[in-house]
């Protein structure tokens, strides 16, 4: 079997949901993870009954609410239980969602499953500032080898940023220049957080936090939910504007920053993979939605996944070509930067977007005749490089 | 915490109550780099089987997964190969600015250190450093980095 043949349209999304991102108090993760998860269904037209599998994203901030999920709570409460046959939990951090697609893929091509649900809520924004900085300075960090010397994500995101600049000869002009395209997109979407543009000005004034990115060039943790329903080919012919699958790779590569490449990470070869599989090329995609939670992920990835040349990425964002308007749209909702950071649910959202712009539905960002697109999800300190190809249609 | 909310597979080491540091559990596999710091001595893995030069130290070789992993002393010498400077949110008990570095060791091994005494203006990627040690209790020395002084 070619490998193109091996994943190319067979599942489809059929369905997507989503919260808007912010700090909502006065509602509890489950009330937001409901709103979601109901949507998606409504949306792909579906009825509860047919779902066979439901795939539920980790909650950060509620720990309480998180284990309900994994012992089916919402399988009772949103009375799935018609024919479901797996109720579970996939976690690996930032990447989750990608894993989770993947967990699907394999339950519905094996005729496990027909229909999955995959859902997330995260309540990181209501959480007390204190704790949240404990638990980026913990999670997906070594006690015994990095805490002691006071290592967050911050931190992380900047110990790659000073790497890549010297290495590429990147300036922090250009840096800042994706905090602008990431607001320009987040303006245009009502279920972003960050909804103001800003200048590079402003982005390189504001307060310095781990140097050198300013306040700006670091995400904010929000409220929010998304959800995703899922379905064979077969069951997709169905749905009104199902989008398809074209292919996946991925690669899983270290912990710690310390056996990683700054500069490059496992980009390349998973998105040789999921090219491969899908059959396209990096000139045949309308849309990227990058994985960003900071600005140099996206340059780092827009090189390896074979869009600009080495050191190029800053000057092509700076230019404006991933900006609303540009030719290579960039993660349109404006990602965890603009729209906000969901904890493991960023990449959620991501997926959730890019089927609303192939679906045709993303309002006054939609991106115009967009076919295909290519998204990505990256964990903890950049263990991994996850890269996925959708299409409105299989070419 | 009340239980309701709180993200807590990671609870893990204390903190120093005078020197404002934290102070991990130490993992059995990688005691004698401890026992090594309190010394004074910065003290890498070498696998006895392939030669494989380990750092963070690990209970099998992650090259060959042997078990005879032998210990040996480094030079402690290294060049900067990425830093920052934390401004703000930091964790628990620092107190800012100071400075994260990525130090590339000489014997091929890459360590996340801190850098003192060095202004957060004069800390460049590249620039050569050398191993300090931090006694922060009786029982805890924390190995970290400061520039290399002139050749002796």
């Amino acid at each position: 079997m070619q490998e193109r043949e091996k994943i190319r349209g067979k599942i489809a999304i059929i369905g997507i949901g989503e919260h808007p991102t912010g700090v909502f108090k006065e509602k509890s993760a489950a009330e937001l993870f409901y709103h979601a998860a109901k949507e998606a269904i409504r949306d792909a037209g579906i009825s509860k009954d047919e779902i066979d599998a439901v795939i539920i994203e980790p909650c950060f901030a509620d720990r309480w609410f998180n284990t309900d999920l994994i012992w089916s709570r919402a399988v009772q409460e949103l009375g799935l239980g018609g024919k479901c046959k797996v109720n579970v939990q996939v976690h690996s951090g930032g990447s989750t969602s990608s894993q989770a697609l993947r967990m699907a893929l394999g339950l519905i091509l094996s005729g496990q499953a027909e229909i999955v649900l995959v859902a997330h809520a995260e309540k990181l924004g209501s959480l007390p500032s204190e704790e949240v900085v404990r638990i980026f300075s913990t999670a997906g960090i070594y006690e015994e080898w990095e805490a002691p010397y006071g290592l967050n994500y911050n931190a992380i995101g900047a110990l790659i940023t000073n790497r890549y600049m010297y290495e590429t000869g990147t300036t922090i002009e250009e840096i800042a220049s994706v905090i602008v395209s990431l607001r320009k997109w987040a303006a245009l979407n009502p279920n972003a957080l960050l909804r103001r543009e800003v200048s590079i000005e402003e982005v390189l004034k504001s307060k310095m936090v781990a140097y050198p990115l300013t306040s700006r060039m670091c995400n904010i943790v929000c409220d929010g939910a998304s959800a995703y329903i899922l379905a064979s080919a077969k069951r997709a012919e169905e749905a009104k504007m199902p989008v398809y699958l074209l292919g996946m790779g991925g690669v899983v590569t270290h912990f710690s920053l310390m056996k990683a490449d700054l500069a490059r990470f496992g980009w390349r070869k998973a998105g040789e993979e999921a090219f491969t599989q899908a059959g396209v090329r990096p000139s045949d995609v309308d849309i990227v939605e990058l994985y960003d939670a900071y600005p140099v992920s996206c340059l780092i990835q827009l090189e390896e996944l074979g869009f600009c040349e080495k050191g190029k990425a800053g000057k092509f964002v700076y230019e404006g070509h991933t900006w609303p308007g540009g030719d290579l749209p960039m993660t349109t909702d404006g990602g965890a930067l603009a729209r906000g950071h969901l904890g493991a649910g960023c990449g959620a959202a991501l997926i959730v977007e890019t089927a609303r712009q192939l679906m045709g539905k993303a309002g006054q960002r939609q991106v115009k005749n967009a076919k295909i697109a290519l998204t990505t999800n990256v964990g903890g300190q950049w263990m991994d490089a996850q890269v996925m190809i959708f299409a409105r249609e299989v070419p | 915490m009340d239980g309701r909310t709180g993200y807590d597979l990671c609870e893990g080491g204390t903190m120093s109550s005078h020197k404002e540091r934290f102070i991990p559990r130490f993992s059995r596999w990688g005691k004698p780099f401890w026992e090594g710091a309190k010394r004074h001595e910065l003290m890498i893995q070498e696998c006895s089987d392939c030669g494989y030069k380990n750092y963070p130290p690990t209970l099998y070789c992650p090259r060959c997964l042997s078990s005879n992993l032998k210990w040996v002393k480094a030079s402690g010498k290294g060049r900067v190969h990425s830093y920052t400077v934390v401004y703000e949110y930091p964790p628990p008990g620092f107190k800012t600015p100071y400075i994260i570095a990525l130090i590339d060791l000489e014997e091929g091994v890459r360590m996340l250190s801190n850098i003192v005494d060095c202004s957060p203006e004069d800390v460049k990627i590249g620039m050569p450093v050398e191993v300090a040690f931090i006694d922060v209790t009786e029982d805890f020395t924390l190995p970290v980095f400061r520039p290399l002084k002139e050749e002796r």
